[in-house]
Order: C-alpha cells, then sequence, then structure tokens
C-alpha cells in the first residue's frame, strides 16, 4: 500500500511540486493523472526514493520514503519518464546489468532476462543493440525489468508518452503482465481507463480525485459532453473549443444544431476539475 | 559493494561499447598520439620517451575526464541513474562500474603505447607494475572530478565543453609530454591540484627518465582518496 500524509515537495526556486498532499493507493493498478507539471512526477520520484520531500510522510508497503528508503528500494521498480537504453547495448544486457545491480547472480540475471524478454515479444530483438528498436520495443525493454525483478510495486512514470497508437497498445499489454502492484502516471485518460482498478487526479500538487474509472465518470451519469467552436456561458472554455455537460434527452437537439457530442469519459472528469482549479 | 554489478557495468558499458563502436578507439587515441608526434618533432627525437610515457598517462586522463560528459549524458538524457537511485545499487558501485567502463576505452590507446614502448626499450617489470598502480590510482582520482562536475551540471549540452577544457587544461598543462624539470618546483605543486601531475611526475621517475620525487606519491594517494570521496558525497545520487 502507498500512502502519503500531507506530502509537501518545494523546489529550491521556491515553486511547490506538491502540497500536502494525502492519498492512499491500495489497488493492484493506481493511475496518477493530471495535467503537464501537476506533480506527478515529483510524486512518483519521492516514493521511489530518488527525491527527497520537504515535509509531511509517504510510506511504500509500509515503510518509510525518508527513513527507511533502504527497504523500499529492495521491493521496487521504478521506471522514469523519458528513460532511454544505452543504445549500443542490447535490451538482453541492460535487463540483466538491472537485475544484477538489485543483487542477482550472473545466471539467476541472465536466465530471468530471457524469460521476461521472451514473454514480451522481444524475443527476435533481445540481442540487437536498442538503437535499432522501434520506441515501443524501447519501453518494453524496461517493462521486462519491472516483470523481471519480480518487485512488490512498480512505478511507471508516463510509461507511453511519444508513442503511437500500436505501440502504446503493445506496452498496454506488457503492462498488464505484471504480477506487482504498480503505481502508473499518465495523461491519456484512456490509458488510466484501460489499465487502472483506481485513478487519483492531481493537480497543483493536490488531490482532487479518487475513484475507480466507473466510480469517476459516474460523475457524470445521464450527461453527455457536448463541444462547439462558438463561445458559450456556463461553458468551458478550452482554446477555441467551448465544452458543456448536458442530458442526455437533450443529445439530439445539439446534433441537430451541428455541435459535437459524446458520451463523458474519465477525461471529462480531467477537463472540469481542472478548470475548477484554475478559476 | 556490489561488484557484479561494478564488473558488468565496465564489461557492457566499457568493453561491448569499444567493440561495437570503434570510433571511441580514435576518439581516445588523436590526442595522445598528435601530441607525441608534435614533441617528437620539435624534440627531434629526444624527448620521445617522455612522449610515450606520458602518452599513457594522458590518454587516460583524457578519457576519464572526458567522461564527465557522459556521464551528464546517462544521468540527464537516459535517466539511467534514476533507473538505479530506485535499487539496491549505491553511488560507489555506479561509479566504479562507470569508472571502469572509462579505462576499458582506454585500453586499445594502452595497447598502442605498450608497443611503442617495447618498441622504445623503456620497459622493465618494476616500471611496468609501477605504471599499472599510478594509472589505476589516476583513473579513480579523474573519473571522480568527471562525476562531481557532471553531478553539477543542469542542461547537459553545457557539460561537453566543459569536459573538453578539463580535458586539455589538466593533461597537457601538467608535465605529461615533457620533463617534469624544465618548469619551477612552484609551478610543479601548483600543478599538483591536477592528479595528473604526480601521476606524470613518478611515472617520469619509475621509468628513469628524471629523479624520482618521492614526496609524489603520498601526494598521489592522497588526491585519489579525497577526490573519490569527494565523488561519494558530492554526486547527486538521491536528490533534495
Amino acid at each position: 500500500m502507498i500512502v502519503t500524509e500531507q506530502l509537501s515537495k518545494r523546489y529550491s526556486g521556491g515553486n511547490y511540486a506538491l502540497r500536502e498532499l494525502t492519498i492512499t493507493a491500495s489497488r493492484k493498478v493506481t493511475s496518477i493523472i493530471g495535467r503537464n507539471g501537476a506533480g506527478k512526477t515529483t510524486l512518483i520520484r519521492i516514493l521511489s526514493t530518488q527525491l527527497l520531500p520537504s515535509g509531511g510522510r509517504a510510506t511504500v508497503e509500509g515503510f518509510d520514503v525518508v527513513s527507511e528508503a533502504h527497504e523500499i528500494r529492495k521491493r521496487i521498480v521504478s521506471i522514469p519518464q523519458e528513460a532511454a537504453p544505452i543504445g549500443i547495448l542490447t535490451a538482453f544486457e541492460q535487463v540483466k546489468m538491472y537485475l544484477v545491480g538489485r543483487g542477482y547472480s550472473f545466471k539467476e540475471a541472465g536466465e530471468s532476462a530471457n524469460k521476461a524478454l521472451d514473454q514480451l515479444e522481444l524475443r527476435e530483438s533481445k540481442n540487437e543493440p536498442t538503437d535499432t528498436l522501434s520506441g515501443g520495443m524501447k519501453r518494453k525493454m524496461f517493462v521486462a525489468m519491472a516483470l523481471a525483478a519480480n518487485a512488490d510495486v512498480v512505478f511507471l512514470d508516463e510509461p507511453t508518452t511519444g508513442l503511437d497508437p500500436l505501440s502504446r497498445l503493445e506496452v498496454w499489454s506488457a503492462i498488464r503482465q505484471i504480477d506487482s502492484r504498480v503505481i502508473l502516471t499518465t495523461h491519456y485518460m484512456e490509458e488510466a481507463e484501460q489499465l487502472s482498478d483506481e485513478v487519483i487526479l492531481i493537480e497543483r500538487g493536490q488531490s482532487l480525485e479518487q475513484g475507480t474509472p466507473s466510480e469517476l465518470v459516474s460523475r457524470f451519469s445521464g450527461k453527455v459532453r457536448v463541444e462547439t467552436a462558438e463561445r458559450c456561458d456556463g461553458c468551458i472554455h478550452v482554446g477555441n473549443i467551448s465544452i458543456m455537460y448536458v442530458d442526455r434527452t437533450r443529445a439530439d437537439e445539439y446534433i441537430d444544431r451541428g455541435y459535437t457530442v459524446r458520451p463523458a469519459t474519465l477525461e471529462d472528469i480531467f477537463i472540469s476539475r481542472g478548470v475548477e482549479i484554475e478559476s | 559493494m556490489n561488484l557484479k554489478f561494478t564488473f558488468l557495468l565496465a564489461w557492457y558499458y566499457g568493453l561491448r561499447t569499444v567493440a561495437r563502436g570503434p570510433s571511441y578507439i580514435i576518439a581516445s587515441l588523436s590526442s595522445p598520439l598528435t601530441l607525441l608526434f608534435i614533441v617528437f618533432i620539435i624534440s627531434r627525437g629526444s624527448l620521445v620517451k617522455y612522449a610515450v610515457v606520458g602518452g599513457f598517462i594522458g590518454l587516460v586522463a583524457s578519457v576519464a575526464l572526458s567522461s564527465a560528459g557522459d556521464a551528464a549524458f546517462m544521468r540527464l538524457q537516459l535517466r539511467m541513474q534514476d533507473l538505479y537511485v530506485a535499487s539496491q545499487v549505491n553511488p560507489s558501485d555506479y561509479m566504479l562500474g562507470l569508472t571502469l567502463s572509462y579505462l576499458m576505452f582506454s585500453l586499445p590507446g594502452i595497447v598502442l603505447y605498450s608497443a611503442i614502448g617495447y618498441l622504445e626499450h623503456i620497459f622493465s617489470l618494476d616500471s611496468t607494475l609501477a605504471l599499472a598502480g599510478i594509472l589505476a590510482l589516476l583513473v579513480v582520482s579523474t573519473s571522480s572530478i568527471s562525476f562531481i562536475v557532471s553531478s553539477s551540471i543542469k542542461h547537459v549540452r553545457n557539460v561537453w565543453g566543459i569536459a573538453a577544457i578539463m580535458s586539455v587544461v589538466m593533461t597537457v598543462l601538467p608535465p605529461t609530454f615533457y620533463p617534469y624539470f624544465y618548469i619551477p618546483k612552484i609551478a610543479l605543486y601548483v600543478l599538483s591540484v591536477s592528479p595528473v601531475t604526480p601521476a606524470a611526475v613518478l611515472t617520469q621517475g619509475v621509468f628513469g627518465l628524471a629523479p624520482v620525487l618521492f614526496q609524489e606519491i603520498p601526494i598521489m594517494i592522497a588526491e585519489t582518496v579525497v577526490y573519490f570521496s569527494l565523488a561519494r558525497y558530492l554526486t547527486r545520487w538521491r536528490e533534495n
């Protein structure tokens, strides 16, 4: 279980990345969603003992991130945002090296690396230098590290950012094969809906919403999202687009007027709460 | 200590990288070989032994010092350091692994200089063993300086220039390719801030090219310990 209590992080410039954030993540896959700069990466870096907090407390599987970092490091794998492989080395070499760093013998590390890479369908390419692999394959190499390490908790910071839809599906499939508890950050709502048992929305370093994807979407129960390029009172304005949420019974009325109407999704929680905090 | 990890990092990131990217070999050899050529021409061959002996020192030091760029690239661009911070790898394992990798990068050059030294009849068993010890201390101290510098860099673009300057200033200014007694003693002590200086002075003494300055032995050892300790504590591992 991951618990934070009034967790804060203030950087040297005086900016707060996290402000007294209090959350509990106890499900198998938890997605932390939020806009760029919301504090997602800072949270993951503190939880995975890469960064010290400025205040408050956080525990991972019962261990304190400050005083018991060594215990946490035995139990986690954390794949940083935009992590990139050493291009001249193969996927097998890098997974094996990571496992040896975690205390595996050379033999165990080699066997586990092979097994994980084969499981993620990298059998054909695992002995090629990674600079010849596609973006999706490179990300899968990092997921293979998590899979092979058999850790209690896996942190994945924006694991599919920058990938094409097909590669993204491949990485999702790889993530689903991880048996450990997974905490992932994303700003792709579809990803959060597809992969998570629980979603936490953070904005400006604070938690705004928490629940299962269906619980969060049910806040818009009976409503549809209407989009138009016209300005309208009471709408949410995002760039040139105006968004409003209306009763499903009135959907046809807006379709006839040429508006775009679509069912509400997790993205609508993101949009509506994001705008609320901005205003 | 996780020596298995240190060894594997050096094996993969050092030896495999050199084997798969021969440009590393040419890059690491270009500067010392150019200096060897210049010294040979200017001294009409009389100082060539200094340049050969200094070549070992210059090669190892310049590879290790210019690796600041590499270490910063691994931290800032590849996020490799973050990956290992959140595991049981400790900063000493990581630093030693990379240090040994840089030593591997120097291996082709060491082989080439050994061949030239053999042709020049400069080797004896004692001098070879002493040289190995000096190079081991040198790679640790100069790599440590690289880690300290790379750790303080926020944008990877800035580090390439700094690493190049460091490499030139700290390996060419000290008496690496010329007899140490050509410069005043006070200058020698000032230049001793660079671990290349005691390494070069000792090497010239060991190979019988100049009197041995025994006071450089404790300086060399102390600098290695100090620079490694500084790197261990100043290198950002877990960030604040």
